[in-house]
């Protein structure tokens, strides 16, 4: 026995450091996304797609996807969309695997209606799918943009289950990945790529009407469109304003960290936040840095504005609303979050990362949550106050 | 921003440095973590050089504190003062390896952070990159393709079609049991001769294992530092072999069986001061085997 006494010990040590790898549900690969309609909002977060009432969050149904039904394994992310009568989402980076499908799900069901997959190389789906209210627009992590017509589907043998999938309309391909949602306007679609580049395309047809390609590292952000202007910040720590109609340079700012924040264009202000945890603000028309904030993370989500506030969520777990009224920096342009918050005590503390946009819905704040328990919780906008929590606790 | 000091000291240089090697070696990754590898190695060699050659004293006086432990069983003031005079200090071997384990954990953040595999990894890297390093931030995202893998994804290479065991996890599995075989110091005690063989083997299948499910880019890194391991282990060998000399001990990386004469020998449980380390470097100086038979009658005389 004594003999064995080493291998006993080395073993029962192996299979504790083994059970610490497991157990629980894994945090997220990618970025939760959430959409809200009058009544549901529809969250892709980890291994499932919800449809939650927005009255008493309680969960309608839930969409799940893998080999093995009763255990789904794909992971989702990003932010979903409304196209009729389904809800598409995009497969995303799980723990153990990538799921390089696109999922046309029904609102009233919550069952298949159908799905996409590129071709053998297709990866991964970050930031979600965007719509034009005909065609669905698939950013891909393999670097196309596919644009789906879930109008016209066809049938198709996947893994020897019969499926239907959407039409594939065109097909845009870039030289990287393709890791944020494509902004659509005026029958034009706008593009960021990891290759450095900004993309537009004609919606319809995927032609390539410009190049923007004066950004020196990769660009992750859905761009803002407003006034015939393109707005987008980039991994070079520089924001850019292009003509929307010809893709040239209107005016470019330095700032101090990598841009992964979506921008929002509001009364002729640019706002933006960064990877350090800054949040700007720009002139929308000549890039003049107006006053900046810091938080204590990073900051990816897009920040949202609701009347005179500038709601703010952070990977510090805070949420911040800013009263744009009552903004007067200092010199350097700084401002401090306690001279500026009247409506909120504090910051709120939601206690878990937060790294995709919020919704607004009458008086409340949905913020998605990136780990823990709470998947999606919903803030008074008038005080910051905690309201409804989703999954509700048993 | 909140402060860390692990990120600050540690993790940060590691991952600016490692992206600005993969810059300067025309973006290739596995050359970078290759060329770091090396680099770190070379930084630490004394601190191997000091933790191999204390843990072998330590082995050979652990009769000796035995001994004491028996004697001094209800005076544990006593016992201290005793192990102290006889230079006894349970650390003096761990704490080199304390000094290099935070910069193994460094160099680990920093490949699964540059790789950044997932949003949440990139996010993270943003936040870590320096801004006053001009073109870093074009160097993203890495060029995660070298041969036929991608170094983002576990290895899909696998050695026979339809067997999913991957060519990289096998070489870590090998290189980690040769890497351990030799560098694990001999050890006079038989529990604790056990203890290391079953850890000889224990150890690469338990990497290996994590290597099916981990990124490619970590099996290269683990490749890498094991061979580098096995590289000092021969640079440093004649030094080794000396102190083994002055220590007398087995000159198997604990794996070795163990005699009662050399646990009991007196000559093993006092060991005399180290005489001046050889000033020849040449490679592959014989050693002298005390474990051999005719060595250990000597001892039991």
């Amino acid at each position: 026995m004594k003999k064995f006494r080493g291998s006993v010990i080395a073993l029962a040590a192996s299979a504790l450091v083994l059970s610490a790898c497991s157990g629980g549900e894994p945090a997220p690969g990618g970025f939760p996304g959430v959409i809200v309609s009058d009544t549901h909002a529809y969250l892709a977060s980890n291994f499932a797609l919800y449809k939650v009432s927005l009255d008493n969050v309680t969960e309608v149904w839930r969409f799940g996807a893998g080999k093995n039904p009763a255990q789904p394994d794909v992971s989702f992310a990003g932010q979903p969309v409304r196209l009729g009568g389904a809800i598409v989402v995009g497969g995303g980076i799980g723990t153990s695997m990538i799921d390089n499908h696109v999922y046309g799900v029904s609102d009233e069901t919550g069952l298949e209606l159908w799905r996409f997959r590129g071709s053998a190389e297709s990866r991964e789906y970050v930031d979600g799918v965007s719509t034009d209210g005909k065609l669905i627009f698939a950013p891909n992590g393999d670097g196309n943009l596919y644009a789906l017509d879930p109008s016209q589907l066809t049938s198709i043998n996947e893994d020897g289950v019969e499926r239907k999938t959407p039409r594939l309309a065109w097909t845009f391909a870039a030289t990287n990945k393709l890791w944020s949602r494509p902004a659509v306007a005026d029958g034009r679609l706008y593009q960021a790529s990891m290759d450095h580049k900004l993309y537009a395309l004609d919606a319809a047809t995927g032609r390539l009407l410009w190049t923007f390609d004066k950004a020196t590292a990769p660009i992750g952000v859905r761009p803002a469109i407003a006034g015939g202007m393109v707005y987008f910040g980039a991994f070079d720590n520089t924001f850019y304003a292009l003509d929307a109609a010809t893709g040239a340079l209107k005016w470019r700012t330095v700032l101090d960290a990598w841009l992964w924040s979506d921008p929002i264009v509001d009364r002729g202000v640019v706002y933006s936040a960064d990877v350090r945890g800054k949040v700007h603000a720009l002139k929308a028309d000549t890039g003049q840095a107006l006053w900046w904030l810091e938080t204590r993370n990073a900051v990816r989500a897009q920040p949202v504005i609701s009347g005179d506030t500038l709601y703010v969520v952070s990977l510090d777990t805070l949420v911040y609303a800013i009263d744009l009224t009552n903004v007067r920096p200092a010199a350097d342009g700084r401002i401090e979050y306690k001279d500026v918050t009247r409506k909120w005590k504090d910051e709120v503390n939601l206690g878990r990362r937060m790294t995709s946009t919020p919704v607004l819905s009458g008086p409340n704040l949905w913020v998605p949550l990136f780990d823990g328990d709470v998947k999606l919780q919903s803030l008074d906008l008038g005080n910051g106050a905690r309201k409804l929590a989703f999954p509700i606790k048993k | 921003m909140g402060f860390d000091l692990f990120d600050f000291f540690i993790n940060n240089p590691l991952t600016n440095a490692l992206l600005l090697l993969y810059g300067l070696l025309g973006r290739n990754f596995v050359l970078a973590i290759l060329v770091l590898t090396v680099i770190i190695k070379l930084i630490t060699l004394p601190l191997t050089f000091r933790q191999q050659v204390s843990s072998m004293k330590m082995a050979a006086m652990q009769p000796k504190i035995k001994e004491l432990q028996e004697k001094y069983k209800s005076e544990p003031q006593k016992l201290m003062e005793e192990q102290r005079k006889l230079g006894f200090s349970p650390l003096s071997g761990c704490l080199p390896l304390l000094i290099q384990f935070p910069v193994l954990i460094g160099l680990y953040n920093a490949i699964t952070r540059s790789l950044a595999v997932t949003p949440m990894s990139l996010l993270d890297l943003g936040k870590h990159v320096y801004s006053f390093l001009p073109n870093i931030s074009s160097l993203m995202p890495i060029d995660s393709k070298f041969l036929i893998w991608d170094l983002g994804q576990p290895d899909t290479a696998y050695l026979i079609p339809f067997l999913p065991i991957g060519i990289i996890p096998i070489l870590v599995i090998l290189t980690t049991y040769l890497s351990n075989r030799l560098m694990t110091p001999p050890s006079t005690d038989p529990q604790s001769a056990q203890m290391n063989q079953t850890m000889q083997w224990m150890m690469p299948i338990m990497f290996g294992m994590f290597m099916f499910t981990a990124p490619v880019g970590l099996g290269f890194y683990w490749l890498v530092s094991n061979l580098m391991g096995v590289g000092q282990y021969y640079l440093l060998k004649p030094r080794i072999d000396h102190a083994k000399r002055q220590y007398a001990l087995p000159n198997a990386g604990g794996t070795a069986a163990v005699s009662n004469s050399v646990v009991k020998s007196k000559s093993a449980a006092t060991p005399a001061p180290p005489a001046p380390l050889p000033k020849s470097k040449g490679r592959g100086a014989p050693s002298i085997e005390l474990s051999k038979p005719k060595d250990k009658d000597k001892n039991k005389k």
